[in-house]
């Protein structure tokens, strides 16, 4: 009796134990006709939060499901939290096998050896390829390795304008700094707010901050986080006064530094905001509200001959980042083949599906929906663009990254001058 | 039980599961934070250590006196409004004078239990400049004061505190209820024999009574407003610009948006031993007596 039960309860046990270890990654395989293949599992950390990023990835997704029929993909919606969640996996040794990573985790992975080197990958897979050659940037590392798969291409700044409210109120297209200034004058004497931003989001204040500094110095923030210009540079301190002046003149919604994207984007969208300010992917949403009427315009400059002289100067750019793969998955090879075919399906969604040319990688297919007007624009633009800076995701210094987040935000208050804002850039960078 | 209670290893062995899990879960942690303080460390790498170099930098950082402000007044916010207001309300539950004592007795709990993503969304609505009730409440008044309030550097921390106070007076409330309530009422018989008003005999008797309960209320309402994290993190992203920041929110700055995980320990321990030397404090000049009715 007693050795039936031990034998039951040893049985118990292991049956437990196993089912306890079922996260093992590769399953018994799916019954094929003529005999059974292996399925791999693979765990994914990607954005999958909202309509647009879902979108993406479910693509994606869908079109691996028909090329890799063995690999099963398990996704971890990646949080908006500064990569923390990522670090933690990285640290407790349990980064997914494939994840969307920039340029801030690049670097760190790097250095702790929690990355794989996708060089040879690469070049098997004959990835290079497939890049267009002008987002070669978005590929290779500061140490010129391959880490991630990029799909997004160099992006860029824009300030969207509504055409209707600029004629309508007779207010002209403004150039430069003053012009800016009789702007602000002329739709706060309508009631109408002159620019919307959402700068709860201290990235967003940083694009702005950049706009106005690249008028001086086209390098702006990244010629400050690359080491190649230094705060104390006239040109930054202008940039942050001129900031200073159109906020105190009227430019940004009261309460600008509380405002979420779906607050100030409906400012913009309802025809409450002449102006607003974000990344070129804006295009779909405020075509979508606006029409014909929405528009971007090239930014401010202090003169006429800055003007002109940094009229393709965008504020922007690209950065290395995408997918990349967990130096620790049992799966390298596989991890990497599947890391590069979902950057190429991101790349073709973003294309056919959402109506963008700015992706990394060449797109052999046809958009599903014809290019709304403002993104034909851009594109006639882009050979001509003289230079771009950084996203503040972009930047590769991440005391840096925090404090002028954390300053450009600042900008928008009263009190906050532009010496300090020097002094708070010079001591990250100390 | 006498013989029990002198036997040393049964007393260790009972003592031990959860004196292992506090040292664990609590002592350990606690002691790394001290440890890494000490490191110049990205928090995935082999750390170098550079001692008290991360102390020495924090103290020449504007940002560490602009946090450890903003924690003492949040702390001071907190204190003065939980305790007052929790004790007027506990006491006038307590005198049981008006009506709906229990619906009254659960309102004033319901934010406690609220989650506090909620609360502050709640009242990053209330607090709106264009539309906030605040700013209508003034308009409706006919007052011109129409503020920003969390757009405001010089506002934001107040009102970002007030959200927190308002949340959590429930529980000072709750305790303070009960403290009212375990005090034998022979107390307030003999005062009101004697004459005294109602609100003298509660400021002579009651009060002084709950000395020991004001200690623990004291202990949580600071060292809750020199650990607060939360009420910024999701109203104000510790903007605009830094302006509140707090030592838990520097912390989180340093080591997660910076990758500073020895600098982000130094705040920390700071905040840790803060946190010891107030509630020493308020254990060594509140209530040096323990109460017995």
């Amino acid at each position: 009796m007693k050795k039936s039960l031990a034998v039951l309860l040893s049985s118990v046990l292991v049956f437990g134990l196993t089912a306890c270890g079922s996260d093992s990654k590769e399953s018994a395989g799916t019954p094929e006709a003529g005999g059974q293949e292996q399925t791999t599992t693979l765990r994914i950390y990607a954005q999958y939060s909202d309509e647009d990023t879902k979108g993406y990835y479910d693509y994606a997704a869908a079109e691996l499901a028909k090329e890799m029929p063995n690999v099963k993909l398990e996704l971890e919606v990646q949080a908006q939290d500064d990569g923390q969640k990522l670090k933690s996996y990285a640290a407790t040794g349990n980064l997914p096998d494939i994840f969307n990573a920039g340029q801030d985790q690049i670097n760190l992975f790097r250095k702790s050896n929690n990355i794989l080197q996708l060089d040879d990958y690469a070049e098997k897979m004959k990835f290079k390829d497939n890049m267009q050659p002008s987002a070669m940037n978005t590929l290779y590392a500061d140490d010129e390795h391959i880490y991630a798969f990029p799909y997004a291409g160099n992006e860029f700044v824009l300030i969207y304008y509504n055409k209707e409210l600029f004629e309508q109120n007779g207010v002209a297209i403004p150039t430069t700094k003053a012009e800016l200034l009789t702007a602000i004058e002329a739709f706060q004497a309508k009631g109408i707010t002159p620019m919307s931003i959402f700068a709860k989001e201290k990235w967003i204040t940083t694009a702005l901050y950049d706009i106005f500094a690249t008028r001086y110095d086209p390098r702006g923030i990244k010629g400050l986080d690359s080491g190649e210009t230094k705060p104390s540079d006239e040109a930054y301190g202008k940039a942050a006064q001129d900031v200073i002046d159109l906020v105190a003149a009227g430019l940004l919604p009261k309460g600008a530094t509380n405002l979420n994207y779906d607050q100030a984007a409906a400012l913009f969208h309802e025809g409450k905001a002449a102006m607003f300010v974000n990344g070129q992917w804006e295009i779909e949403a405020s075509t979508k509200a606006l029409g014909d009427k929405a528009g971007y315009l090239y930014y401010p400059a202090p003169d006429q001959a800055m003007y002109e002289q940094n009229k393709l100067a965008f504020s922007g750019g690209g950065s290395p980042g995408g997918f990349a793969v967990s130096a620790n998955t049992k799966h390298k090879d596989l991890a990497a083949e599947v890391a590069s075919f979902m950057a190429l399906k991101y790349a073709e969604f973003k294309y056919t599906q959402k109506g963008s040319p700015i992706v990394a990688t060449k797109v052999d297919m046809e958009p599903a929906k014809a290019f709304d007007p403002m993104m034909v624009t851009l594109s006639e633009d882009i050979p001509n663009i003289t230079s771009t800076t950084a996203f503040a995701w972009g930047l590769s210094n991440a005391k840096f990254k925090a404090a002028i987040e954390d300053a450009s935000q600042s900008l928008l208050m009263d009190g906050y001058s532009a010496q300090q804002f020097v002094s708070d850039l010079e001591s990250a960078l100390k | 039980m006498n013989k029990f209670l002198g036997n040393k290893t049964a007393i260790l062995l009972f003592i031990s599961p959860a004196l292992l899990l506090f040292t664990v879960l609590v002592f350990w942690p606690i002691l790394q934070v001290f440890y890494r303080s000490l490191f110049e460390w990205d928090g995935l790498t082999e750390g170098t250590f550079i001692f008290l170099d991360n102390y020495k930098r924090m103290f020449e950082d504007s940002l560490f006196y602009t946090s450890l402000y903003n924690g003492l007044i949040f702390a001071l916010i907190l204190t003065v409004l939980q305790i007052s207001i929790g004790t007027v309300l506990a006491l006038t539950i307590s005198d049981g004078l008006i009506k709906g004592r229990k619906l009254l007795r659960i309102s004033f709990f319901i934010p406690v239990v609220l989650s506090i993503t909620v609360v502050c969304q709640l009242w990053l609505a209330i607090y709106n400049g264009e539309y906030g009730l605040i700013n209508k409440i003034f308009e409706a008044l006919g007052l011109s004061y129409r503020q920003d309030w969390l757009s405001n550097s010089k506002t934001a921390i107040f009102a970002i505190a007030m959200v927190n106070a308002w949340q959590y007076m429930g529980y000072h409330f709750a305790l303070l209820l009960a403290a009212a309530r375990s005090i034998p009422e022979q107390y307030m018989e003999a005062a009101k024999i004697d004459g005294a008003e109602r609100w003298t005999a509660h400021w002579k008797i009651t009060i002084p009574l709950m000395a020991e309960t004001y200690k623990f209320c004291l202990v949580l309402a600071i060292t809750g407003g020199l650990n607060a994290f939360a009420n910024m993190y999701i109203m104000t992203g510790g903007g605009p610009g830094t302006s509140t920041y707090t030592l838990t929110y520097m912390m989180y700055r340093s080591a997660f948006r910076v990758g500073e995980f020895g600098y982000g320990s130094a705040s920390a321990a700071f905040l840790v031993i803060e946190c010891l030397i107030v509630t020493f404090a308020i254990n060594r000049l509140v209530a040096r007596e323990r109460i017995v009715y």
